[in-house]
């Protein structure tokens, strides 16, 4: 029962694609939103039937069916409750984020509605796979349906984004998928069968690999999943793509996408070479660091609302890494917390900000302000969206960020309290700057959009007393064409999107614990062999030093495999 | 009436429902006492209900009555609380979990031990809660009342927002004071500063108004990150945030724990988090900005509660302010110079309101002061004492300035106690400014004396200065107070109105004006200035009237007047032999350690040159002269002698050798100029510099020149084919091909 709800969760998004391509185009986007709004329907039922909530295993249990037997590739779908909660979140942003097309799209919406249902299929195979190969492609095809969507339905600069989108996460991922091949080839060579499975993949590379294999694994594996993340300095792609993609390309792009690379990272490139993760803890965490300031301090200046919402994401991103990053429970239960939260908070706030752009044809916050006046139901949600995203407690995104901050403070090597780890409080200290910054530039962001005088662009101000009936100029972004349906304040659709996302903010806010419940076995067992390897690092400096060094009951019981 | 019953049975399911769900009211621990919930649950509810009342555009004052009525529920539970709960011992009172998980992995290589982080919704009770929770409730409630009446301008428009804000930080007040950890405390501290960055950018369509909330919420966010790393040190030491597992664990000594270090940062840490909420040195710049907001919530939040956070932090965490030896004595020298600082700056300003918050500064500045130099009674009785009179005088000012048209001018008004509807301001002001020049046998008087007189026997390092620093201070608040009340209250009945910055049936209030008043505007002229904009007015034509408050503001005056003056019984009662009530209060509290008193070696003390060997008589009779002496200087100067502060500024301005002392007065030391300067313009300097090089440097150079490598190579594959995508497609081949050229290496070279 169960493994069939997960071949479903992928076949039906590309079913849904199938259909809405062939069908007529008006039926385009309501064939997008109920195949969208099955298949949260599914995953619902998914995870009622989950067995494994409580601890952290996978389900369900199964051989899967063989694609190439010879080589081991086995597509073999199940998760456990990390993925689950990230099937989720996909699963649930999808329908909203088709709903809050309607009207931004009028050209081309077949293409449109069925690569967003092809994206989705591929989302939901990354975070289903059981399998690296599978991992692998679904992770690679996200980029193709995302690059059309940018490509065609982008603003003035899309075909740049576009290409520095696919380039940039297409040659991370290459370096990935090598890391995964090497482990696979070394496995081969030592037990006689390929396999691809992760699980196996990941003990066999933790356990049998030299420390400097581990180390050089983990780089490779990192090239990819930093990319996606985005982590500083290979986050400039990022800002681009979200400027240029449509509203619901931005919302998928922060709200799941985005969450691959962390996700990558927490499943694969941990667990598989705890060595790496140690050896490299503190320059990553430095890079979490710098990326926190350096995207906020950038946000400040920023006079794109869009452009500094995604830059404000490389800053969450950032907290979300050293949450991993401190490998500890505290740290990593936050980590999660905050995938999932920023995915409703930033998703939010781009919903948002293409309600406006819808009306405006503009981000510029120069040009646009003190819409208060103009659209108070808009920003209630704007400013709610926007606390959420700063981390105000009672709302969601307060408790991964706290986490995070607690879990990178408290993980300092020498003290005796029992949290493994190689940071401490002075990491906390400065990414808590962050803190500081996201107030600034958020509430800043605040002021020039929700409060202050009414400005609206040239040929707004007057018509749009009434609500109706103003004339755009000829200056129109793509496919954006028919604001004038759109009354001066939100619409009942667009209430109807954003409702559940602030309902399932405070929600989150006020009663997170069921979820951290679930995450943290989950944690547990990804974190499973780093105490050790944290305290040998601390005791002897390294873990690189030659054959000997290799973590105790591994140099004795694995030959040199070159 | 009507409305009043309404908003009664709107507030009653949830009444009977709150005990019902079992994930409300499981209570651990006093489980009969699981209602003290409610008081949460009221302002949630009424913030929830002048939502509504907002999506519905309710025209009228229900949401005003929504929030009156709960928060009198509110205050009347927390009475009902006090009455039934022993004071002498703390209960927590387990509501719901909250942030709580427990994870396996233990220390070292063996991952054995569970460990568990949680921070429930717990409610914390004792008397150091009591004692707050009773006057936030009771003040919140009757300037909910008084702003039924001041904000009916606005009826229909911002009335919901303004009272859906105002029930926000009466939950957020209370969860900071009874929660039942430091988590949730947490919540409260950062969920105030949001109702308070609503509030004062209620106005929102004003540039000041705006910049002013963010401004507060931006410097309470400085001090929210020492609270933040504060939470993290104790957690890193003691393992714990709830309240009675932390007290025990301080007062065990564990010799386990982090560090040295990271226990003697404790205190410093959570200092920071204080001196942001409560505005002292270095973070104080937000407080007279926020006067931007509408009057009641300068007399609510930012006199007399949230601004006295950062005190109960302290006061509720004085055990770990002994962590290090110089803690508290930073406290004692950070609050008595702000007391100093920001009384100097309040005797040049001449908007009354700006007046009264540089004193609100400048009190809080003395109850630091009582903290550090280990008063814990006196600085929570000044808390007490002074949010009665503050809040009287900042609801005065507010009928003041609601009755003339916005005009906060101290030069603009006079003599209001001979205006037909402003007697009852008139006098009640002149009970606040009373208290706060600490008048003898007034609240303030006595408030402020234990504190001083605790300075002069502290063995704070400096205590002596300490202690005379704090008299001169006594000096100026008492010149500065009455300055005020001589200028508008005393003299000639003269006047001119504001520019209506509060809005009057003026739907576009708190607009950009873009016209500043000059000292010569006639009656009436600058009213027909004001609303060249066309909208309907009450007041209408011609001559111009101020109109005096009615029933909701003057009774609230009077009452908080009386409450003012009944804050002074504890202390009578204690000059007749009886124990004082908020000393019983704070002695049985978590503050207790301070209320021991820090007292040098001998009895000795800086004032025995008045022949009196009580420190505490003889600071009372010292403070007395200079609190007399500060009125009759003021007396003279802008009473009985108007020109002659005119005259004196002049004198200082000409001369070059004082010049710097009125410029830098009135200029506010140039603080804000300097924060701009030093820190605001180079990291926004920075920020450009690392945009540009994230757009040039890493985006121009490093990403897309490298990227052009493999393009060109896929160009060399596919010369048929020049689209990007078809380069990548090459480029993956390409890899492909090289990965598996490397496998098969590895493998011939392993195998």
């Amino acid at each position: 029962m169960l493994s069939t709800l997960t071949y479903l969760l992928i076949l039906a998004p590309l079913v849904a694609a199938g259909v809405v391509a062939l069908s007529p185009a008006r039926l385009a986007k309501w064939i997008a939103t109920f195949g969208s709004l099955a298949i949260l329907g599914i995953a619902v039922a998914f995870a009622i039937g989950f067995p494994n909530w409580d601890d952290g295993g996978f389900a369900p249990a199964g051989a899967g069916i063989a694609i190439m037997p010879s080589l081991g590739v086995t597509l073999s779908l199940g998760t456990d409750s990390v993925g689950l909660l990230l099937i989720l979140l996909t699963a649930f942003l999808m329908p909203l984020a088709m709903i809050g097309s309607f009207s931004a799209v009028r050209e081309r919406e077949r293409e449109y509605y069925a690569w967003f249902m092809v994206l989705e299929a591929a989302m939901l195979g990354v975070f289903l796979a059981r399998d690296a190969i599978v991992f692998y492609t679904a992770y690679e095809f996200t980029l193709v349906p995302m690059y059309f969507l940018i490509a065609i339905y982008g603003g003035p600069e899309r075909r740049a984004a576009s290409v520095k989108f696919f380039l940039y996460t297409f040659l991370g991922s290459m370096l990935t998928l090598s890391g995964v091949i090497y482990i696979a080839a070394q496995r081969m060579l030592e037990t006689g069968a390929w396999s691809f499975d992760l699980m196996q993949l990941a003990e066999f590379s933790s356990t049998k690999l030299s420390s400097g294999e581990q180390f050089w694994i983990f780089i490779l594996l990192m090239a990819g999943f930093a990319v996606k993340v985005p982590f500083f300095p290979v986050h400039t792609w990022l800002p681009l793509a979200h400027d240029q993609a449509p509203t619901a390309g931005s919302v998928i792009l922060a709200g799941t996408l985005l969450k691959l690379g962390t996700y990558g990272v927490y499943r694969i490139a941990l667990p598989a070479a705890p060595v790496g993760g140690v050896e490299l803890n503190q320059l990553i965490a430095v890079l979490c660091v710098i990326g926190i300031v350096h995207a906020a301090l950038i946000c400040w200046v920023q006079h794109d609302a869009k452009k500094l919402i995604a830059y404000s994401s490389v800053s969450h991103l950032g907290f979300c890494m050293l949450g991993l990053f401190s490998l500890n429970s505290l740290g990593a239960t936050g980590s999660v917390m905050y995938m999932i939260n920023h995915g409703l908070s930033t998703g939010a706030l781009f919903l948002c900000i293409g309600m406006i752009y819808e009306r405006y044809h503009t981000k510029d916050m120069d040009q646009l302000g003190g819409l208060f006046k103009r659209m108070p139901v808009w920003s209630f949600f704007m400013v709610f969206f926007t606390l959420a995203s700063l981390g105000l407690p009672g709302l969601n995104g307060f408790i991964g960020e706290f986490l995070c901050l607690m879990g990178a403070y408290t993980a300092e090597p020498g003290a005796a309290t029992g949290y493994p780890g190689l940071l401490g409080p002075w990491w906390a200290l400065v990414a808590g700057l962050g803190l500081i910054l996201a107030a600034m530039y958020l509430l800043i962001m605040l002021g020039k959009l929700v409060w202050g005088p009414l400005r609206e662009p040239n040929g707004h101000g007057h018509g749009h007393a009434s609500g109706h009936g103003d004339s755009h100029g000829a200056d129109h972004g793509h496919g954006a064409a028919h604001a004038s349906e759109l009354p001066a304040d939100l619409n009942a659709r667009e209430i109807g999107i954003l409702v559940p996302l602030a309902v399932l903010c405070l929600a989150i806010g006020f009663y997170p614990k069921p979820m951290l419940e679930v995450i943290s076995p989950s944690v547990d067992k990804v974190l499973a062999a780093y105490p050790k390897h944290v305290e040998r690092y601390v005791r002897e400096g390294t873990l690189l030093d030659g054959e000997d060094a290799a973590p105790q009951g591994i140099a004795a019981s694995t030959p040199s495999v070159r | 009436m009507h409305e009043l019953a309404r908003s009664l049975t709107q507030s009653f399911p949830t009444l009977l429902g709150a005990d019902e769900p079992a994930s409300i009211a499981r209570a651990i621990e006093g489980a009969d006492l699981g209602w003290a919930g409610l008081i949460l649950i009221f302002p949630a509810v009424s913030a929830i209900l002048c939502g509504l009342c907002a999506i519905l555009k309710v025209k009228g004052k229900l949401p005003g009555a929504i929030t009156a009525v709960s928060l009198l529920a509110a205050f009347v539970v927390t009475f009902l609380l006090y009455w039934n709960c022993p004071t002498d011992a703390p209960r927590t009172i387990h509501l719901f979990d909250w942030i709580s998980f427990d994870w396996l992995t233990g220390p070292g290589a063996e991952p054995s031990a569970w460990r568990a982080f949680s921070a429930p919704f717990a409610l914390y009770i004792d008397s150091l809660t009591l004692l707050w929770m009773l006057f936030v409730t009771g003040l919140g409630t009757l300037i909910a009342i008084y702003a039924t009446e001041y904000m009916e301008g606005d009826v229909g428009k911002g009335y919901a927002r303004f009272f859906g804000s105002v029930s926000i930080f009466l939950f957020a007040m209370g969860s900071l004071v009874m929660g039942g950890n430091l988590i949730l405390l947490y919540l409260g501290w950062e969920g105030v500063g949001l109702a308070s960055y609503l509030l004062i950018g209620y106005h929102y369509s004003k540039p000041s108004a705006v910049a002013a909330a963010k401004k507060a919420f931006i410097m309470n966010r400085i001090g929210d990150l020492g609270l933040a790393l504060a939470i993290f040190l104790i957690w890193w030491n003691y393992d714990t945030v709830s309240y009675d597992a932390l007290f025990a664990a301080v007062a065990a000594e564990p010799a386990a724990g982090a560090s040295e270090w990271s226990k003697a940062a404790i205190p410093f840490c959570l200092m920071l988090g204080a001196f942001g909420k409560s505005a002292q040195i270095p973070l104080y710049v937000w407080l007279p900005d926020a006067m931007e907001g509408p009057t009641p919530v300068s007399a609510l939040i930012h006199a007399a509660t949230m601004v006295t956070a950062g005190l109960y932090l302290i006061a509720r965490l004085f055990p770990l302010f002994e962590l290090h030896p110089l803690a508290l004595p930073t406290v004692a020298w950070i609050g008595c110079a702000t007391a100093l600082l920001a009384a100097t700056i309040g005797m040049a300003q001449y908007d009354i309101k700006r007046v009264m918050a540089y004193s609100t500064v400048s009190q809080l500045g003395y109850m630091f002061l009582g903290l550090g130099v280990g008063t814990t009674f006196g600085a929570v009785y000044h808390v007490f004492t002074h949010a009665f009179f503050k809040a009287l005088l900042f609801l005065c000012c507010g009928a003041i300035m609601h009755g003339m048209a916005g005009q906060l001018d101290l030069r603009k008004m006079s003599g209001l106690r001979n205006v037909p509807g402003f007697r009852i301001i008139s006098w009640t002001f002149l009970v606040g400014c009373l208290c706060l020049a600490g008048f003898p046998f007034t609240a303030g008087f006595f408030s402020k004396d234990s504190i001083i007189a605790e300075a002069f026997v502290s063995d704070v390092p400096g205590a002596s200065a300490l202690g005379f620093l704090a008299l001169f201070t006594a000096f100026l608040t008492a010149y500065y107070t009455f300055r005020v009340w001589f200028r508008v209250c005393g003299g000639p009945v003269k006047y001119e109105p504001g520019d209506e910055i509060h809005g009057h049936g003026d739907d576009d209030h708190g607009h950009d004006h873009g016209h500043d008043h000059g000292h010569d505007h006639g009656h009436g002229q600058a009213h027909g200035h004001g609303h060249g904009h066309g909208h309907g007015h009450s007041h209408g034509h011609g001559e111009w009237h101020p109109h005096g408050p009615r029933l909701a503001i003057n009774g609230v005056l009077l009452l908080i007047c009386v409450g003012a003056l009944l804050a002074a019984v504890p202390s009578y009662l204690q000059m007749s032999g009886q124990p004082n009530w908020v000393q019983t209060m704070v002695t049985n509290s978590s503050a207790i350690a301070g209320a021991s008193g820090h007292h040098g070696a001998d009895g000795s003390h800086a004032l025995s040159f008045t022949g009196i060997e009580d420190v505490h008589k003889a600071t009372s009779v010292v403070a007395s002269v200079v609190g007399v002496g500060g009125i009759l200087v003021a007396l003279f100067f802008h009473l009985l002698n108007r020109g002659a502060a005119d005259r004196l500024r002049a004198a200082l301005l000409s001369n070059g050798l004082t010049r710097w002392l009125p410029l830098l007065m009135e200029n506010k030391w140039y603080v804000d100029e300097a924060y701009h300067i030093v820190v605001r313009a180079p990291a926004r300097g920075i920020g450009h510099l690392l945009y540009l090089i994230d757009k040039l440097f890493i985006d121009g150079f490093v990403v897309n020149g490298a990227a052009r490598v493999p393009a060109e190579v896929g160009r060399l594959f596919q010369p048929l084919y020049n689209g990007a995508l078809q380069g990548y497609a090459a480029t993956m081949a390409g890899g492909v091909a090289l990965i598996a050229a490397w496998i098969f290496w590895v493998w011939l070279s392993g195998g």
